[in-house]
């Protein structure tokens, strides 16, 4: 049984930030509630108020414009992003981490912009973010924010978001058009798994960036490489910029071994 | 309390409801349509699937309340006057049941996964349904209900001799 609270749903933006700026800490908003009822049914987060957010105007809006790029709504699925033709052709990483996200039927609750807001360290959807400069809107009663993944998150399940503010939507670039990437998951299993460690390798313009999940306390980035580096040094690179621990999944030692050896297989791969 | 409006299986109903209930209660206990089950109750084992507006979601992690408005289908409307639905035909002749505890969720992953790729090959099988777990009867008889019920030849990939 999942402890009490209340349930709203609001028909407008300004009506559902009405009620997190009067709430704050003591709301959760629920978006596709994979994460969030199973926390609140673990008793891990205990609101007052849970704020469903897929009934505001536009919520699940996945659009395209020329000048900002691709535009993420709050209630976006990762099987809306799946489904997307121009996501499949012009952003092919993202949709290769969305794959790899838990299984079907999560995928078609679970939300893109829930997943980097819970900040988990596995988030499948970061690694690709972060390597396609993507940012997010962050808005709140007091106005809105744009901050780039590089600096949303804070540390283990944290972000820059204050208690009253929601990510109103993701803005993947159009600059990013044209990036070729892969990303590898380590999965105690074939089927559907949280990560032990996940590798993106994306490339540009003869520009390269590495996006690794669940090995430091938030989703790294490591830009700065080109094409004209060696893969010893995009090991070395990367190695220097994540700080695994061991866990329940596995050991530091092992997750170093697979970061480095994912970034050696994908170095190549997207070549 | 909340009132609700949904759609279940066709059959309209307006019921006050605990906002903190999930559809999984309320579809088992509120409308007694125990079809639905409840494996680990935290999106990993598929036992709960069914569709809601027309996707499949794991109904553990769906509130009632966020069915108001929606339509809702479970197991119990996947035989049609009676006579069993294709799917559920291959199940029965294959011997893809054994306790039954996931077979509604695989009978309706089954459906979805049909409904946009009608021909799967055994590895799009075995992806469509990689939310869907069972614990005895083995997936080698699910597989081939699923490529008999998508009117495959039994057998491809090698699965009557692995």
């Amino acid at each position: 049984m999942l402890q009490e609270f209340r349930y709203a749903a609001p028909k407008s933006r300004s009506e559902l930030l009405g009620l997190l700026a009067e709430h704050g800490a003591k709301a959760k908003v629920l978006a596709g509630g994979t994460d969030l009822l199973v926390n609140i049914r673990s008793g891990t987060i205990k609101p007052e108020l849970v704020i469903d957010l897929k009934r505001f105007e536009d919520a699940g809006a996945l659009t395209w414009d020329p000048a900002e790029g691709l535009v993420v709504g709050p209630a976006t699925t990762i099987n809306d992003l799946l489904r997307d033709p121009r996501v499949r052709r012009d952003f092919p990483l993202l949709a290769v981490c969305a794959h790899d996200l838990a299984s079907y039927q999560i995928r078609n609750r679970a939300t893109v912009i829930g997943n980097v807001v819970n900040a988990s360290p596995c988030s499948d959807m970061a690694p690709g973010l972060l390597c396609l400069g993507a940012r997010a809107v962050v808005t709140s009663v007091r106005g809105s924010r744009s901050v780039p993944f590089t600096d949303f998150f804070t540390g283990v399940k944290k972000t820059v978001l204050a208690a009253d503010e929601i990510v109103e939507r993701i803005v993947v670039p159009a600059a990013s058009v044209g990036t070729r990437g892969e990303y590898r998951k380590l999965k105690r299993i074939t089927g559907h798994d949280l990560g032990i460690v996940g590798v993106a390798v994306a490339r540009q313009n003869g520009s390269v960036k590495i996006g690794v999940s669940s090995a430091a306390p938030v989703p790294v980035l490591v830009a700065g490489l080109k094409d004209s580096n060696t893969v010893d040094e995009a090991v070395a690179a990367t190695l220097k910029a994540v700080s695994p621990i061991s866990d329940i999944r596995c050991t530091k030692e092992y997750r170093l071994f697979m970061v480095e050896t994912f970034v050696r297989r994908l170095w190549e791969e997207t070549k | 309390m909340k009132t609700i409006q949904v759609t279940v299986n066709g059959k309209h109903y307006t019921r006050d409801v605990v906002e903190s209930r999930t559809l999984l209660r309320f579809l088992r206990e509120d409308l007694g349509l125990t079809g639905t089950k409840e494996g680990c109750g935290a999106g990993e084992c598929g036992a709960c699937t069914v569709f809601f507006d027309g996707r499949t979601v794991n109904a553990c992690m769906v509130l009632a309340a966020e069915a108001d408005g929606r339509t809702v289908e479970t197991i119990e409307g996947e035989a049609k006057d009676g006579k069993l639905s294709v799917i559920q035909e291959a199940f029965h002749m294959h011997h893809a049941v054994q306790c039954g505890f996931c077979t509604s969720g695989m009978i309706l992953s089954t459906r979805e996964l049909l409904h946009s790729n009608p021909k799967p090959t055994v590895e799009e099988i075995k992806d469509g349904l990689e939310g869907n777990f069972c614990r005895c009867t083995g997936y080698q008889q699910i597989i081939e209900a699923i490529l008999d019920a998508s009117g495959q030849p039994v057998g491809e990939g090698g699965l009557k001799h692995a």
